[in-house]
């Protein structure tokens, strides 16, 4: 053994649990700060924002969106794309309603729903992997593969009406707060965790940043990759469930409208689309900027019919805002 | 010649013999109206395919075009002035696509992705989220129209593959898309604003969106703010079926029609046995699968022997 | 432009030269890339520039074309001073420069292709008139002897053709000025005799023709002069005729000594580590036979394009195999790089900003890229622990400044090469693989690096080292192979090794 500097054990570990979120402190500052504002602006127009009922509506709406897109930030820092998140997360919740419905036990609906959208991430990821596909064009067939699936299974019929236990899920409140806010706060434990704290998180980011350089270093990246998307399909999976448990309902479109707010949500975030750079907190950030975005849109009796326009324009500023603190890539002419 | 080309055939030949119906006029004809929208959006997506982008946008795009111009025509202006608003709303979101990929470098799906819910947030907005109706009778009549025997939408479509084969062949603007798909430094070293015609690629595809609004309005003599919203994926299918790369600048308009005519067929036939149109989205995601497959294998082949 | 031919000084009789260049310089942070470096281009003659790595012939060119500004100096074309800013200003004076990656589109006809931005359009319609377009790439075709088709596309065309449609392309702007960066790198030799006619040909027809070259044998069969520089200085012009190889080479090599890394002692070779025997890759190396063993630095030297980044990315798993085997530590090696890195193999690639670093992350992250398993075997990775080991290896690297989270971007070449070292040192390897490790970091760095290297082998590993700077290899290696077209053109003992064979066996073979 020539070359070790230091033996791993023998220097003591400082406090780990800063690391955790070490790094970004200005950025996340700033997206604190961002949220701040737009909470002031809505209290200030609306006397029904601050109520609690609002608020933890806020989260609930939130922590859907985060769900989703938790698992595109880890794609995402890896130097991918994954745009069949959405209707992942619709063929899931079907498939899911229709086993609970049948008067299956509903823990075999939730297997379902998680099984299903792994196994799609792992046909993007093997997609990607074993044809090369450009991850966008990979994943928009598998959008449409999985939306077709899903309206197929439907036959454009609505599946409702799930036991309460079930529906306690999305509903629920534990200590006053939602259910699915514990939940997105164990996503985001566990995600950041996994990012910053174990080997194969570094790895993701080393592969987004330079997958050639990461590749020569010998990281295994194939098998990487097919993990961040077989995780971006489960996050779909866990995102249909409590989706499926809030509304109490399943129907061929309801992830759709889903999409252009969980990509916006991780670039808000911070995690640049080229890869390599950003963080789960930071998308947690931008998934509660864009739910007070649409919630104030709701309070000020702003027609729904809006929602994709502001969306779209809040996700090319986003991406605008992405490049310029990135710097650009270089292209002459 | 690409992969598609038997693959067709053979379904065609099957379409022939198992679907019942499939062969009558009336069928025939019908393939060809389905086919003239498809064709039309088609045909700009090869360029900018060819050009390493995607128009995510582009069936949202045509969506509000429609939408547009169903609200002049309602609103009792005359046809002409309501193709020049579709026309215009169409250029408006090709110019901000390219706009965004040749001067921000921005990547195309994304670009496209925010601009598909602008176009899909309009339209519902313009239109509350109703179907628009009440057109008058002018654009149905035109829709019905028989030019030298040939439908107007087939008419319509056919010149715009023309146009689009005059362009790609024999301006600059055509030689460009080739250089940079394949080579954008070297454009930029032979002195031309690449720049520019990068962002031309993307207005020319907006520009026929709002042409073909005409025929998706005048189809129903109605408009609905999301009608067209995937057809864009039935259009970057056909091109990718057609054999256009997404990587090297290659792109051939006659596979993208031939793309394009499969797609059709296979939609017909499958509506013909009563296979309902999510699990045809799903045949085409089969089939783009088995030419991508069909294409690697022989790609890898010529290089082992190379 | 008249036509006279050179008298015997090897001076064309024509007395204003086409081009001047008169004192330039041109000098980045840290590097002098030119120096005060004249040169004359007469019409009718083809003037051969000689020089190692480094020595300033890129920058040269890039000042004629307008992609460098000089601090200082003069241009001067047919007697009158101008201005070169940009490509543009090149072109209008009819210069035209053939780079080594060639600028065609793949999917384009050729007549397109030489046709790319000055396109002959018909007056009234605007549309491109293809018949005008193909009868004069036709015509330029014709005068180069040339019997392509203009139909035929790009992507159909082998390396020389591309090479040949290259100078038509430059040719049909009516080019005077032809500079050629190494035009026979990619060729055959059979295709560079068809080169060489064809550029016998355009002297005859007055152009005037600059041309980099690294083989001497084309040096005497087309040069009439020949400039030789080093460390960005014009050494000499000379008429080809009256020169003779070594003395060419002499003053290629000939710097200050002093400037080069002095080992402490040479190596006791131990056993093998690397053995690789019948090598050929897709990638141009053939039946290449070479083993390194336990403390010792062996060289691979050659000319640009002779194969050696090839071998070592073949050896590591980059590139496929197609026939050959390698051993290392006797076992045979089959994989990816991961499986190759896992054995001990480190890569330190030559391009280190695009294969190396990722330079958006830290000194830190990327210093600890290749050894996470090894220092966190259960997966569990520890931010304390790796900023220790991190701050460990930064000591024991010098690197500068010391700050573990410091982006790598904004690094000194010098400093961001340390670090792609570093993450091997972590790792434990025992074999490295040192590609240019040198290039483009001042001095200081220089010899930073190869007492790292020497570091290395005293603790027992094996290294082998790549380089086209022979004064490294002469002196830092116990012993060297040399590359020539993709094959071994030979091995050199210590007492063997000096510029002056490495140069020969990399430019004649063995």
């Amino acid at each position: 053994m020539p070359n070790n500097p230091v033996s791993a054990t023998a220097v003591r570990s400082p406090q780990h649990w800063r690391h955790l979120f070490a790094g970004d402190g200005a950025e996340l500052a700033l997206r604190v700060a961002l949220i701040v504002l737009i909470g002031s602006a809505l209290a200030l127009a609306s006397d029904a924002f601050l109520s609690t009922a609002n608020v933890l509506n806020v989260l609930r709406q939130a922590s859907l969106i985060f769900l989703l897109a938790a698992g595109l930030t880890l794609v995402i820092l890896c130097g991918g794309f994954d745009l069949s998140v959405a209707a992942n997360l619709t063929l899931s919740a079907c498939l899911a309603a229709g086993v609970i419905k049948s008067g299956l036990s509903p823990w075999l609906g939730i297997a379902t729903a998680l099984a299903c959208g792994t196994a799609a991430g792992a046909l993007n990821g093997l997609a990607v992997t074993l044809l090369r596909l450009p991850p966008f064009l990979a994943t928009y067939a598998m959008l449409w593969i999985l939306q077709g699936l899903a309206f197929h299974y439907m036959g454009g019929q609505e599946i409702f009406g799930f036991p309460p236990a079930f529906r306690a899920l999305g509903t629920g409140f534990a200590f006053g707060v939602p259910v699915p806010v514990y939940l997105m706060a164990v996503v985001l434990f566990v995600a950041t965790v996994f990012v910053r704290s174990t080997n194969v998180g570094q790895e993701i980011y080393a592969i987004g940043a330079n997958p050639e350089a990461a590749r020569l270093s010998g990281i295994p990246m194939r098998r990487r990759q097919m993990l961040v998307y077989m995780l971006s399909g489960l996050m779909s999976g866990i995102a249909a469930v409590v989706f499926l448990a809030r509304v109490n309902a399943a129907d061929s479109g309801m992830g759709e409208p889903l999409l252009l707010p969980a990509i916006a949500a991780v670039l808000i975030g911070g995690t640049s689309l080229f890869g390599g750079v950003g963080s789960v907190l930071g998308t947690v950030l931008g998934a509660i900027i864009l739910a007070l975005v649409i919630n104030g849109m709701n309070l000020l009796d702003i027609r729904a019919q809006w929602q994709p326009l502001v969306v779209g324009v809040v996700l090319l500023v986003a991406v605008m805002v992405d490049l310029v603190a990135r710097g650009r890539r270089e292209r002459i002419g | 010649m690409p992969a598609i080309l038997p693959i067709g055939l053979l379904l065609v030949a099957g379409a022939l013999v198992a679907v019942h119906g499939f062969a009558s006029t009336r069928n025939v004809a019908n393939l060809g109206l389905q086919a003239s929208i498809l064709l039309m959006l088609a045909m700009p997506m090869t360029l900018i395919i060819m050009s390493e982008g995607l128009d995510l946008s582009a069936g949202a795009v045509l969506s509000l075009c429609s939408v547009v111009m169903a609200e002049a025509l309602a609103g009792g202006h005359g046809l002409a002035s309501a193709l020049a608003a579709s026309v215009a709303v169409g250029l408006g979101f090709g110019l901000a696509n390219g706009a965004m990929v040749s001067l921000l470098a921005l990547p195309p799906f994304v670009v496209t992705l925010g601009t598909l819910g602008i176009a899909e947030g309009a339209a519902l907005v313009v239109t509350e989220g109703n179907a628009v109706s009440g057109l008058g009778s002018g654009i149905a009549s035109l829709y019905a129209l028989d030019v030298f025997g040939l439908p107007f939408p087939v008419l319509v479509a056919l010149a715009t593959w023309l146009l689009t084969y005059v362009l790609l062949h024999y301006t600059r603007f055509g030689t460009y898309v080739f250089a940079i798909g394949g080579n954008r430094d070297a454009l930029v070293l032979a002195g031309a604003p690449a720049w520019a015609y990068h962002i031309a690629i993307y207005a020319f595809g907006g520009l026929v969106s709002g042409v073909a609004a005409l025929l998706l309005t005048g189809r129903m003599n109605a408009a609905h703010p999301t009608v067209a919203i995937g057809m864009e994926f039935d259009a970057i299918a056909a091109v990718v079926l057609g054999g256009t790369s997404f990587e090297r600048g290659d792109g051939r308009l006659l596979g993208t029609v031939l793309g394009v005519a499969t797609i059709t067929v296979l939609r017909n036939a499958l509506d013909l046995l009563g296979i309902e149109s999510s699990l045809q989205v799903v045949s085409i995601g089969g089939l783009i699968l088995l030419v991508i497959v069909i294409d690697r294998l022989r790609r890898s082949r010529r290089e082992q022997v190379a | 432009m008249n036509r006279d031919d050179t008298d015997g000084s090897g001076q064309p009789a024509s007395a204003v030269p086409l081009l001047a260049l008169r004192n330039v310089s041109k000098t980045f942070p840290g590097v002098r890339a030119l120096d005060d470096v004249s040169l004359d281009l007469h019409a009718g003659e083809v003037h051969m520039l000689l020089g190692e790595n480094g020595a300033g012939k890129s920058s040269l060119i890039k000042v004629l074309y307008g992609a460098y500004r000089a601090d200082a100096g003069t241009i001067l074309c047919d007697g009158r001073l101008v201005e070169i800013t940009r490509p543009a200003d090149a072109r209008r004076l009819g210069i035209a420069v053939i780079f080594q990656e060639f600028s065609l589109v793949p999917f384009l006809d050729l007549a397109q292709n030489i046709f790319l931005g000055r396109e002959p359009r018909r007056p009234l319609t605007r549309l491109i008139d293809h018949g005008r377009m193909h009868r004069e790439a036709r015509a330029v075709l014709d005068s180069l002897g040339l019997d392509y088709d203009t139909r035929a596309l790009a992507v159909d065309l082998g390396v020389a053709q591309q090479q040949m449609v290259e100078i038509a392309k430059a040719l049909s702007q009516r080019a005077r000025i032809l500079v050629m960066d190494e035009p026979t790198a990619a060729l055959s030799e059979r295709e560079s005799k068809t080169l060489f006619t064809l550029i016998r040909q355009l002297r005859a027809s007055g152009v005037a023709i600059a041309c980099i070259s690294h083989r001497m044998q084309e040096v005497f069969e087309l040069g009439d002069r020949v400039t030789v520089l080093r460390d960005g200085r014009r050494v000499a012009t000379l008429p080809a005729r009256e020169a003779t190889p070594d003395q060419l080479i002499g003053m290629m090599v000939g710097r200050a000594v002093g400037a080069v890394y002095k080992r402490r002692q040479y190596g006791k070779a131990g056993e093998i580590v690397l053995e690789v025997r019948g090598l050929t890759t897709a990638t141009g190396v053939r039946d290449v036979d070479l083993n390194v063993r336990e403390g010792e630095i062996v060289g691979l030297s050659g000319l640009v394009g002779a194969g050696r980044t090839e071998v070592a990315r073949a050896v590591f798993g980059a590139d496929a195999i197609v026939a050959g085997e390698v051993r290392i530590f006797g076992a045979i090696a089959k994989g990816g790089p991961e499986r190759i890195a896992a054995r001990g193999v480190a890569l330190i690639p030559e391009n280190r900003k695009l294969e190396g670093l990722a330079l958006k992350r830290s000194v830190q992250d990327n210093l600890l890229v290749a050894s996470l398993w090894k220092l966190f075997p259960r997966g569990w990775y520890r931010a304390g622990v790796a900023r220790a080991c991190a701050r460990a290896l930064i000591d024991r690297l010098r690197v500068t400044p010391p700050a573990p989270r410091r982006m790598v971007r904004v690094l000194s070449g010098g400093n961001q090469q340390k670090i792609v070292v570093g993450k091997w040192l972590a790792a434990g390897c025992k074999l490295f693989l040192f590609d240019e490790p040198t290039r483009g970091i001042d001095v200081g760095a220089k010899s930073e690096i190869f007492a790292l290297i020497e570091d290395l082998v005293e603790r027992g590993a094996a290294v082998l080292l790549i380089s086209a700077e022979l004064a490294e290899i002469v002196h830092v290696c116990d012993r060297a192979y040399v590359m020539r077209a993709g094959r071994i053109g030979g091995e050199l003992a210590r007492t063997e090794l000096s510029e002056e064979n490495i140069l020969r066996l990399a430019m004649h073979g063995a």
